[in-house]
């Protein structure tokens, strides 16, 4: 068996197989924080293993079906890898107070603004787009 | 003080159990609000809080469980990479309708920081509190990135960030019929950029087009603050 058939027996492989992905992208991911760790990146290993995926599949280096089902599954599961986290309420006894009603007007009010802005600018920006797109078509 | 029989247990042992509750009561949360889709009973806020209930139940501290459950925050190091695929199957979206997308990140970006400074300012919040409420609107792994960069405390901006999904979810669907909105673009932005991934749940609710636009702008708004955040820490 040669080493090009081995390649292309792996690449197959990786394309059928989810847990084979999971493990793909967790090696991405170890490269890239021993990349941080060699230059001295202020920038995480997620995130240069992101950029790194990014110009990859750009560059059809691979193939998005070696890293689709791997990543659904790593998407759909966020919520179990930070739950550790979100614990951390056991620490600060003192949310459970006054303070943590004020934190919650913060985050309401400020979920509400976030809303709003975003839908007035998303909407009128995409209006001003398409009547723009319209005049120049108008030009032409 | 711990339970008498926690604390002597060894510690692979105890690593399995607070492991296995963790995934056992994410994975009943998920069927939970599979079959009754009330907020309450949402696996964002329902997985946290039964662990909470057991920690508490046992004597045991913060720490006893993150000894036990901490290795699943290393997972979002590969679920950060793995955000690369949504960014790169929607690059058709991202190409047609960049203008509007930016607009709306930057501007959802700005109101995010900029109110939960002005409303923690206004009740008398300060410091590292403060600080960890600024990235509170975007992804976890972002959030928490973000909040460590400019000096804040990253387990706090968590568990503002699952607050946000947990009220935003809400507060998303009532914004979606009171605001003045009707395209698919602006209703996925407003869930995503309002509420990361519980928003983006919903919006793949809504629709698929709603669904996608969201799963995008998600990932990209958290970007979009970390490297802000990152060269902000750089030059500091």
């Amino acid at each position: 068996m040669t080493a090009h058939h081995l390649s292309v027996r792996f690449r197959y492989g990786l394309r059928h197989s989810a847990p084979g992905q999971i493990v793909f992208l967790g090696l991405i991911w170890l490269f890239s924080q021993e990349v941080v760790r060699a230059t001295g990146l202020p920038l995480t290993g997620g995130i240069v293993g992101l950029a790194l995926v990014l110009l990859l599949l750009a560059t059809r280096r691979i193939s998005v079906l070696s890293l689709r089902r791997g990543a659904s599954w790593f998407l759909a599961e966020l919520l179990l890898f930070f739950i550790p986290a979100v614990l951390a309420v056991l620490n600060y006894p003192q949310l459970f107070g006054l303070l943590g009603l004020k934190i919650m007007v913060v985050i309401l009010g400020g979920t509400v603004a976030v809303m709003g802005v975003t839908a007035m600018t998303v909407e009128l920006s995409g209006k001003w787009r398409a009547r723009h797109a319209a005049s120049h078509a108008l030009d032409a | 003080m711990p339970h008498p029989m926690l604390s002597t247990l060894d510690p692979w042992l105890a690593t399995a159990f607070w492991s296995a509750l963790t995934i056992a009561f994410y994975l009943l949360a998920k069927r939970l609000y599979r079959r009754w889709p009330h907020w309450l009973l949402m696996p964002l806020a329902l997985t946290p809080a039964l662990l909470i209930v057991v920690v508490l139940l046992m004597h045991a501290s913060y720490g006893d469980y993150m000894h036990g459950a901490g290795w699943l925050l290393t997972l979002l190091g590969p679920a950060t990479v793995a955000f690369a695929v949504p960014i790169y199957e929607q690059r058709a979206l991202i190409r047609r309708e960049w203008p509007v997308l930016a607009f709306g990140m930057v501007a959802g970006s700005l109101t995010a920081i900029g109110t939960s400074w002005l409303l923690a300012t206004l009740l008398g919040l300060n410091g590292a509190l403060r600080l960890s409420l600024l990235p509170r609107s975007i992804s976890t792994p972002f959030a928490m990135q973000v909040s460590q960069d400019i000096g804040g405390v990253p387990n706090l901006t968590a568990v503002f960030v699952v607050l946000t999904g947990v009220f935003g979810a809400v507060l998303g669907d009532m914004m979606l019929t009171w605001l003045p909105i009707r395209s698919s673009l602006a209703r996925g932005a407003v869930l995503a950029i309002g509420a990361h991934g519980a928003g983006t749940a919903r919006a793949n609710q809504l629709g698929v087009e709603e669904g996608s636009i969201a799963g995008l702008l998600m990932v990209l708004v958290g970007l979009l603050n970390v490297l802000v955040a990152t060269l902000l820490a750089a030059l500091a």
